[in-house]
């Protein structure tokens, strides 16, 4: 696959066109020789452009790359959550990826928790797939590929970053390179702790969801966590803010949001986090792509005889 | 509707023919004046002051804080109301115990960190509100919670919302759906509550639904079904029967019925619903005040 191959293909992902099948397959392996050379804690180095959770809003992250600059000239982070939830999933994560393999240190793309094969049979991008390509092929591709991809970044030593959060199980950022993260997200462990976690103001420590899965973490572990690896805070994504971006716990950690409008009804704004080359930060905040542009028109609810 | 993509509202001459004006957000006939309001999810400000009425530090991840679904009758005085703050306060109320999701097995047995705490709120939001209800004597309150308010009488009755009167494909003069809180359960499934409301020449009609899906565990599903059939007299007192029909079924018990047990297949709540075993169902009459 030649680099002329691989800029046609990104201009038609562009215009929101999904590949071939075929081109799909070929697009994974090459990312794979590439994902597999990453670190667990995947080095990123500034100016860097931070972003949350997409979500398949394909033309609200046309919308991004208009605030945030085109890549390459502009260095990107993704925190995940490419997929599920939005219309376009398929051609969302198949332009980051495709961006990846044809500017491989412009661009850094690590795992969510809905890069999983559970979590798409559910929320969406296998019923896409299967929608767009009548087979589940492209989503069996697709999550070969969620499984290379890195699980957290480390900003000139500084930022920390990383999808859900902190694990009890994780005091050291040597043990996160130690983790054998081609698999499956798993139910319990670091790795799942990682993708998944919250900090919740109501602990200081470690709190359960009352769901009796999945931990929050309070302002000392934040706290505790950064003096010891000698970060200044740690950026994550996972939940929605309204505004777009939200610091808790003075400024140790910091919520990205990067999907507008967020399932086309929330009336959200979201954020990129742009980092300079001295790690001077910049939030920059951005609406949705208007209805015309994305071709949905806005109309009224049809009405329906319901009962 | 198949044929229903693309609605632009009722035609002048639907309206004129039912004796109907259109409103702002709304639409007035038969001495009901029908609004909705739809706003965006609550800011970070907002959220401080629903948690401060609430007396609680959890919310659903979306709350339409702004958005409602209103019901007057100038008349009697009766208004009826559908707005997140209240079904929040009711949730508050009814704290039901968190339901434990499958992965809770084997967290049991992971070695936690000694200074845990267990959260314990219904984090389902799971809710027994059936709208609110008052008594407004000054038409002019514009308040969106009822609480000061009077509020007025339900009992309980034989009679039965008229399903046949309702299936009739009459022209319709207002239709929304206002989704008032949802939550993604931290990718666990979904609980949301909305409310659909229809004005036909003869009548409105609205569903306020509560659902819950919290995957491979259980589906709760809560409706709240009101109608009120116009009289032919503008003057008679109006009629308002309101069902109330709650679901509930395992997911367990949903595999051993030979039903399907993966949570993908229970993505819509209106092909769920019948199959759930009904838990409460009763109907009541709005008692009018004289
Ligand atoms: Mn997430």
């Amino acid at each position: 696959m030649g680099t002329s191959d691989l800029d046609r293909q990104i201009e038609q992902l562009k215009r929101c066109e999904p590949l071939a099948e075929g081109e799909v397959k070929a697009l994974c392996l090459k990312a794979m020789e590439i994902l597999v050379e990453e670190s667990n804690v995947q080095r990123v180095d500034a100016p860097v452009t931070i972003c949350g959770d997409i979500h398949g809003q394909f033309y609200d992250m046309k919308e991004l790359f208009k605030v945030g600059g085109d890549c390459p000239k502009t260095n990107y982070l993704f925190l995940g959550d490419f997929v599920d939830r939005g219309f376009y999933s398929v051609e969302t994560f198949l332009l980051l990826l495709a961006l990846k393999v044809r500017y491989p240190d412009r661009i850094t793309l690590i795992r969510g928790n809905h890069e999983s094969r559970q979590i798409t049979q559910v929320y969406g991008f296998y019923d896409e797939c299967l929608r767009k390509y009548g087979s589940v092929n492209v989503w069996r591709y697709c999550t070969e590929i969620f499984d290379y991809l890195s699980l957290s970044a480390l900003i000139e030593n500084k930022i920390f970053s990383v999808h859900g959060g902190l694990s009890p199980a994780i005091s050291t950022l040597d043990q996160i390179r130690v983790i054998d993260r081609k698999q499956e997200v798993p139910h319990d462990g670091a790795m799942c702790d990682l993708l998944w976690s919250d900090p919740e103001d109501a602990v200081d420590g470690w709190g359960l969801s009352p769901r009796g899965a999945g931990y929050l973490f309070g302002g000392n572990i934040v706290t505790s966590f950064n003096h010891s690896n000698n970060i200044d805070y740690i950026c994550r994504a996972h939940q929605l803010v309204m505004e777009g971006f939200k610091w808790m716990f003075n400024n140790k950690i910091v919520t990205v949001w990067s999907a507008p409008n967020y399932c086309y009804r929330c009336g959200n704004v979201a954020a990129i986090l742009e980092l300079d080359e001295n790690l001077n930060k910049q939030f920059r905040v951005f609406e949705a792509a208007p209805h015309e542009s994305r071709g949905v028109p806005a109309k009224r609810p049809a009405p329906d005889y319901f009962l | 509707m198949a044929t229903a993509a693309a609605w632009d509202g009722p035609t002048a001459a639907e309206l004129k023919a039912a004796g109907a004006e259109a409103i702002p957000g709304g639409v007035r006939l038969k001495g009901w004046v029908i609004q909705t309001n739809k706003g965006p999810i609550l800011n970070s400000a907002s959220v401080n002051l629903f948690e401060d009425k609430l007396q609680t530090t959890h919310l659903p991840e979306m709350v339409f804080g702004e958005s409602f679904l209103s019901l007057q009758h100038a008349q009697t005085g009766i208004r009826l109301h559908f707005n997140a703050l209240d079904a929040l306060k009711a949730w508050k109320q009814e704290a039901l115990p968190p339901v434990q999701v499958p992965a809770a097995a084997k967290w049991k047995f992971r070695s936690s960190p000694s200074d845990q705490v267990i959260l314990d709120y219904d984090y389902t939001f799971t809710t027994p509100y059936c709208g609110s209800d008052a008594l407004v004597l000054n038409q002019d309150t514009t308040q969106t919670s009822l609480d000061e308010c009077s509020s007025l009488c339900w009992e309980d009755t034989d009679d039965q919302i008229d399903l046949v009167a309702l299936s009739a494909k009459e022209p319709i003069l207002l239709y929304d759906e206002v989704i008032l809180y949802e939550d993604e359960l931290a990718d666990s499934g979904i609980s949301f509550l909305t409310v659909r409301v229809r004005v036909m020449p003869t009548g409105w009609f609205l569903l306020q639904r509560f659902w819950l899906r919290v995957d491979d565990v259980l589906m709760r599903l809560r409706d709240t079904r009101l109608y009120c059939s116009f009289g032919s007299n503008e003057e008679v007192k109006p009629v308002v029967l309101r069902e109330i029909c709650w679901r509930e079924a395992t997911f367990a018990a949903m595999d051993a019925e030979g039903y399907p047990s993966d949570s993908a297949a229970y993505a819509d709540p209106n092909l769920v619903a019948r199959k759930l075993p009904v838990v409460t169902q009763k109907t009541q009459k709005l008692k009018v005040p004289s």
